[in-house]
């Protein structure tokens, strides 16, 4: 029954996406607006149908329906109800239909911002792609990837999830924020390919998808912070990113996305860049399609990996058409779109920007080539090779420290070209409050030099925002600062994230303490200023799960800072046990705990204790990165919305954009 | 001239003075940092993903011990490694070989960055070649068009 329903859903979206490609397919060719007007409705139908299968299949999860296949691997009558909530994306076949769900209703978002645009072929064709990537994903789930397929014999329980993805309650946000940010890329880039098919890859598609881009790099920075927090709160081990090849699929879109972020500015100011802008769109799509399949396929060995399927020949095909259909229009269209722009020097904020846009390229390179190293040792020399932290840390930070360079420098720099002077007065005062901290680091005692930069860079950067602000409080009023050009300060606000985000790695990848101490119950240890003394454990059972947790007492010079708990749990899918940190988070450092082994025949246990400073800083610097987004996404007061024709050719824009400067010179 | 170069020559001297500092060789690591830095080279080769630092599982600390032992017995780190990729198989090593297919993974990006950065040099330069156009007024008339 729920199968069936869900099944049927997912027919009617594919008709829906078939017929809608076929409407406005016919419509463009003939320019029937009749047909447009109609090809658009059904992008609604395709959502609906979207959301019916997935709530086909909440209802089988909360019903507990192990005639469905789905339901009894990745669900069990013990499982708690937010974990069976969360089942929609525990394993392959649901979260495509999570995909397909969030596809549907960016598309939706999409058809009703241009609705009344819906004759545009710009528009039309931009529905027409977001229509073709949602009919391959309803493909998939109608063929290897199908969650409604049923069971012969019914099991009278289910398996239930991977013991990982419930044991926490960030499971809930963790995902949906990911594939908001995943799926959200794929609108820029409908628009991109609707740009290159009509020929006007001016600054129109740029101005209309803006939003869209944002709240998708929103969205994916917040999914990928989440994805650390969780890691860092359920492995145990102590960190909260190990380069694993599901983690890199997250970061891969997100360096692409990033770059495109900053380099659309130079399109939108300059005219410049239009071939790379589109570039990069494409291949922040097909990433975030290569990701699906790194992490999906079973192609890769990592945590996240949890199966093996046959959509992966599917995913890598889609990918092929994508890349295929990209370069082939950038290809056809290579002449017309050459821009005539100019660069007046190399230190400019145009410059600077191809800077960035070059970094955050490398970066992207480094991660994918790493990621799929192994893969290509295997298929070259038939070698089973591995890769890891030595070799990212070792490539990535060097760029980092370049990018954190930039920050800090690029937003001072004015457009076109500068003076001594102007240089002096904006950066001055930031680049020697950045070398001040530096010494400072070295004085206190750091050693290291990727520290040592990251520190004086991250001071430089914040010097510098901190000036911005000031120079626009003084132009516009305290209040009204930020609403004067949202964007500017929202990317600024965005920066400080950045800011805290790297201090806070910087210091917990090098400052941390680790160590392990065997306690009989009221025996203390002390580790870097902490004495935790193990009072006593106990063992529960609820549900699947047996745990067995520690009592520890933490306490810091005589100050009791509570009791916590780390655990182990043992599940019966499952043979290895989970362990659970316990953690006592502060503003200057965390104390975190871990129950390495549970108590011996003589009541001994092995207790993991690490110190990691600054730890909080992280998710607090994500905080700080949404916060500016949503900033970065108001209104302007200053420069209320106008509609952009595509515009024309970019030697007529005016020689002299000095009124549009956001910060008074 | 010089006096305005001045606070930006300062500048210049701390920053290099402080690297220095930080760079300066202060002798041989510990046998800890030692034992520490090749433990991160290592897989833990029941888990995935993790290094044989990160990881508690039960082989990671016979590594970790292991690792310690050898230093003590005075191998070297050329050494160390060796021993370990004959225990679990060359996929024990989280860091790419410096020759053969590793040249791939640690020479392409630097190739790469390398010649982007020339590249844009050269972009740059030709672009600041370029003759800064003015708009004619059959260009303005083009845009006043296009805008109505």
């Amino acid at each position: 029954m729920r199968a069936a329903l869900g099944v049927l859903a997912l027919a009617v979206g594919t008709s829906a996406a078939v017929l809608g490609i076929a409407t406005l397919g016919l419509g463009l060719r003939r320019g029937d607006e009749r047909l447009l007007r109609n090809g658009r409705r059904y992008v609604f139908v395709v959502l609906a149908a979207a959301a019916l299968a997935a709530a086909a299949m909440e209802w089988a999860l909360l019903t507990h329906d192990f005639s469905i296949e789905y339901v009894a691997e990745n669900n069990a009558r013990a499982t708690p109800l937010l974990f069976t909530i969360t089942g929609l994306w525990a394993a392959l076949e649901g979260s495509i239909l999570l995909w397909a769900l969030v596809l549907g209703g960016y598309l939706a978002f999409m058809a009703r911002r241009f609705r009344e645009r819906a004759t545009d072929p710009l528009v039309a064709w931009a529905t027409l792609t977001g229509l073709a990537v949602a009919l391959f994903f309803f493909v998939l789930m109608l063929g290897p990837a199908n969650p409604f397929k049923t069971l012969a014999d019914v099991p009278s329980d289910g398996a239930g999830p991977n013991p990982l993805l419930q044991n926490h309650p960030l499971m809930a946000f963790h995902p949906p924020m990911l594939y908001l940010g995943y799926v959200g890329f794929t609108v820029p880039f409908s628009f991109a390919i609707a740009a290159l098919v009509t020929g006007r890859f001016g600054e129109g598609w740029l101005a209309d998808t803006r939003r869209a881009t944002l709240v998708a790099w929103g969205f994916l920075t917040a999914g990928i912070l989440l994805g650390a927090w969780w890691s860092y709160e359920v492995l145990g081990w102590g960190g909260y990113w190990a380069w694993d090849p599901v983690e890199n699929a997250s970061l891969l879109p997100w360096l692409t996305g990033t770059a495109f972020i900053h380099s659309v500015i130079v399109q939108e100011r300059r005219g410049m860049l239009r071939v790379w802008n589109l570039s990069l769109v494409i291949a922040t799509f097909c990433l975030t399609i290569l990701g699906t399949f790194l992490t999906r396929s079973g192609v890769v060995d990592s945590v996240h990996s949890f199966t093996q399927s046959a959509i992966g020949p599917m995913l890598l095909g889609f990918l092929g058409i994508v890349a295929a259909v990209g370069i082939g229009l950038i290809a056809w269209r290579g002449d017309r779109l050459r821009a005539p722009g100019r660069i007046d020097s190399p230190v400019s904020r145009e410059s600077a920007f191809l800077a960035n846009n070059l970094l955050f390229a490398a970066l992207a390179f480094v991660v994918l080539l790493g990621t799929v190293y192994p893969l290509l040792a295997e298929a070259l020399q038939d070698r089973r090779l591995s890769v890891g932290e030595p070799y990212f840390d070792r490539m990535t930070t060097p760029i980092g420290i370049a990018l954190l360079f930039l920050m800090a420098a690029a937003p001072a720099l004015p457009w076109r070209a500068t003076t001594g002077e102007v240089l002096r007065r904006r950066l001055l005062v930031p680049a020697w409050t950045g070398a001040g901290v530096m010494v400072a680091a070295v004085v206190l005692g750091a050693r290291e030099l990727a520290q040592v930069l990251t520190f004086g860079l991250a001071a430089f950067a914040l010097a510098g925002i901190a000036r911005q602000f000031a120079v626009g409080a003084r132009a516009h009023g305290v209040a009204r600062v930020v609403r004067s050009n949202p964007r500017l300060y929202g990317g600024l606000v965005v920066h400080v994230g950045v800011v805290l985000v790297a201090v806070a790695i910087a210091s917990s990848s090098s400052y941390s303490t680790k160590r392990e101490v065997r306690l009989r119950s009221g025996e203390s240890a002390t580790v870097r200023g902490y004495t935790v003394t193990y009072l006593d454990s106990d063992r529960e059972r609820s549900g699947q799960k047996t745990t067995v947790s520690a009592q520890v007492r933490v306490e810091r010079g005589g100050d009791d800072l509570g009791v916590y708990a780390p655990a182990i749990s043992t599940f019966p899918n499952s043979t290895s046990g989970i362990g659970t940190p316990s953690v006592h988070t502060g503003l200057r450092e965390d104390v975190y705990l871990t129950l390495v082994s549970s108590p011996n025949e003589r009541g001994r246990v092995t207790i993991g204790v690490a110190v990691n400073p600054l730890i909080l800083w992280l998710w607090i610097g994500g905080g700080v990165m949404a916060l500016g987004t949503l900033i970065a996404l108001a209104p302007s007061l200053q420069r209320p919305f106008r509609r952009r024709e595509p515009t024309p050719a970019v030697g007529l824009r005016r020689q002299n954009d000095e009124e549009r400067e956001p910060v008074p010179v | 001239m010089t006096r305005r170069l001045l606070p930006w020559l300062g500048l210049g001297l701390v920053v290099t003075v402080t690297l220095a500092v930080v760079l300066w060789p202060d002798g041989a690591p510990s046998d800890s940092a030692r034992a520490r830095a090749l433990a991160e080279e290592f897989r833990c080769p029941e888990c995935q993903g993790l290094s044989a630092a990160d990881s508690s599982a039960s082989t990671s600390r016979a590594i970790r011990a292991d690792i310690r032992d050898r230093i003590e017995a005075g191998q070297s780190d050329e050494e160390i490694r060796q021993a370990m990729v004959d225990r679990f198989g060359e996929s024990v090593l989280l860091k790419p070989e410096s020759g053969g297919l590793g040249l791939l993974v640690w020479g392409l990006p630097v190739a790469a960055l390398t010649l982007g950065a020339a590249g844009l040099a050269l972009a740059l330069r030709r672009w600041r070649r370029q003759p800064a156009m003015h708009a004619t007024p059959a260009d303005e008339a083009l845009v006043e068009q296009a805008r109505s």
